[in-house]
């Protein structure tokens, strides 16, 4: 077994400034501030072998992407440790991030005034690939992605689909042997969703790089994922496949009520946010 | 350790090559920034030191006629706008106050070197542009230059900027725990003003300030080259600008790193 992401007590504590209601409360701030703290991520203790799709799932600042982070060296953990292929992510070694990708959803990640083709010929002199291995890479990827004819736009011209797409391209360029995807879906229709759904599993059933998804689509977990993870409050609560996650959750319930992977995700959310 | 400075070399290429790509995008703000910007501000500076000639009924002014004051004026608004950095101080920061810096400190690359390499690249295509004003001005009102030394004055012109880029990340470095400070960058810039003689030339400043302030490395930004061009300044001084702006440097640099380390280990990813 080829572990490539271990973690042992990871945790990450944010402060933040609470400003009460008002101008007076305002003036008072210039002089005194008060700040309160949240663990985002609580003693986390992971083991990810090489080549899975881990499905992220969890509540809306449930600790999702502050794990995301920490794992792609965007942020330090206030405590514990982790070694992402053998590296601490937040040292963020060269030979590291050579290695690694990751792709926010909700940010862009290419360069907004210029076209993708110009962003991509900057992204092969930043990850020293050779331009002829990198323009054939590109096009391949944006055969498959169906999204050839947009390469000569400007990335601010696109629409969000279209860009998703680029986006995708750009993080696929390098081949990285980890792969975080922070809800690559986000804000598509429903065949987009679709089309880059089975660009990935395709994807990744050839290059098979670790992927780390998170998504509010159960869809992308339940085809792409070979486990799940499911993080409540800072908290791994469950570390297993879909299929078993399932099954166990039928057997707590009536004998006549059979329930699929979203409808239990949906409950699970629910009691989540009634606990809160 | 051949093949990491090729590549070095190669993406940070790319990186000026960006800065030139992305601001050609927007070409009628480029030409604004490039042409009219220089030109205003040549003519502000010009129509004040006739003004100052005139009022003060003399011919000279510290042992200089009117001559080499407009001249001075009209190659230091050329300097100045090689030694000064708005907007990439403006997007460094930007860039960590809303997250966006994110893309960026994921990748094989560092932070200082993606905007140095940009302000670079960016500052040679519109000094290009921008040297037609000077030159033709001069030629046209026959002010005194001497253009044998301007190589010299652009080198340590553009060695300096690598100290404003310098005190520019120190500036982002603060916006890890202070996320809005454009304002930092515009008293700076106004205090630099003054520092690097683009208002007015160094030597007139009274003792014991002058000595001190052309002894700082920021007079190496506009009042050492621009003396240079204008016959005010000697090669002496111009190694002593070369000789400030190395150790401020080095200084700077070792501070910058360490403010970066302590930023980064602070910072939570914002926005995304």
């Amino acid at each position: 077994m080829n572990i490539v992401i271990e973690t042992s007590d990871l945790t990450r504590e944010y402060k933040t400034y609470q400003k009460p209601e008002g101008l007076a409360n305002s003036l008072k701030g210039i002089f005194k501030r008060e700040y309160t703290s949240k663990i985002a991520l609580d003693k986390t203790n992971l083991k990810i072998e090489s080549g899975k799709i881990i499905g992220l799932v969890g509540a809306n600042g449930a600790g999702k992407t502050t794990l995301l982070k920490i794992l792609s060296g965007l942020v330090t953990p206030t405590n514990g440790d982790a070694k992402v292929l053998g590296f601490r992510p937040w040292e963020r070694k060269y030979e590291f991030l050579r290695q690694i990708s990751i792709l926010l959803g909700q940010k862009n990640q290419l360069w907004w005034d210029i076209s993708p083709v110009d962003s991509y010929a900057l992204l092969a002199k930043i990850y020293d690939l050779d331009s002829t291995v990198a323009r054939k890479r590109v096009n391949d990827l944006s055969e498959m992605l169906q999204c050839s004819h947009v390469l000569n736009t400007q990335l601010r011209r696109l629409s969000l689909g279209e860009r998703m797409k680029m986006e995708i391209i750009g993080a696929l360029l390098h081949e990285p042997r980890i792969l975080f995807l922070d809800e690559p879906t986000i804000g598509l229709d429903i065949v987009a969703q679709e089309n880059i759904r089975n660009f990935l599993a395709g994807y990744v059933r050839e290059k098979e790089p670790t992927v780390i998804l998170t998504s509010h689509y159960m869809d992308d977990i339940a085809t792409l994922a070979d486990r799940l993870l499911l993080i409540s409050k800072g908290n791994i609560v469950y570390q297993g496949t879909v299929n078993e996650f399932v099954t166990n959750s039928n057997s707590e319930l009536a004998q006549d009520e059979k329930v699929d992977f979203e409808e239990v995700i949906r409950r699970f959310l629910e009691t989540e946010s009634r606990i809160r | 350790m051949k093949k990491s400075f090729a590549v070095f070399w190669k993406r940070n290429l790319a990186f000026a090559n960006l800065a030139i790509v992305s601001n050609l995008e927007y070409r009628l703000n480029y030409f604004i920034d490039a042409i009219v910007q220089p030109l205003t501000t040549t003519g502000i500076e010009i129509l004040l030191w006739f003004a100052v000639f005139k009022g003060a009924h003399t011919a000279t002014i510290n042992g200089y006629g009117r001559e080499f004051y407009l001249s001075y004026a009209l190659w230091a608004a050329f300097f100045a706008r090689i030694a000064t950095s708005w907007m990439y101080e403006f997007r460094m920061i930007e860039e960590i106050g809303s997250g966006t810096i994110n893309s960026l400190i994921v990748r094989p690359m560092s932070f200082y070197e993606y905007y140095l390499s940009q302000l670079l690249g960016y500052k040679f295509i519109t000094t290009v542009i921008s040297l037609i004003v000077p030159i033709i001005a001069a030629y046209i009102f026959h002010l005194p230059t001497i253009y044998s030394r301007m190589p010299l004055a652009v080198v340590l012109c553009f060695y300096y900027l690598i100290l404003v880029h310098t005190i520019s990340f120190l500036v982002c470095c603060a916006a890890f725990y202070l996320t809005k400070i454009s304002s930092f960058t515009v008293a700076k810039n106004l205090m630099f003003w003054i520092l690097t003689g683009e208002l007015f030339p160094l030597d007139l400043m009274p003792e014991p300030f002058r000595s001190k302030i052309i002894a700082l490395p920021f007079s190496s930004g506009v009042y050492l080259p621009v003396g240079f061009v204008t016959g005010r300044v000697g090669i002496h001084e111009m190694m002593n600008g070369f000789v400030s702006v190395t150790i401020w440097l080095i200084v700077l640099n070792l501070l910058g790193a360490w403010f970066w380390k302590k930023g980064l280990s602070s910072y939570s990813g914002t926005g995304a």
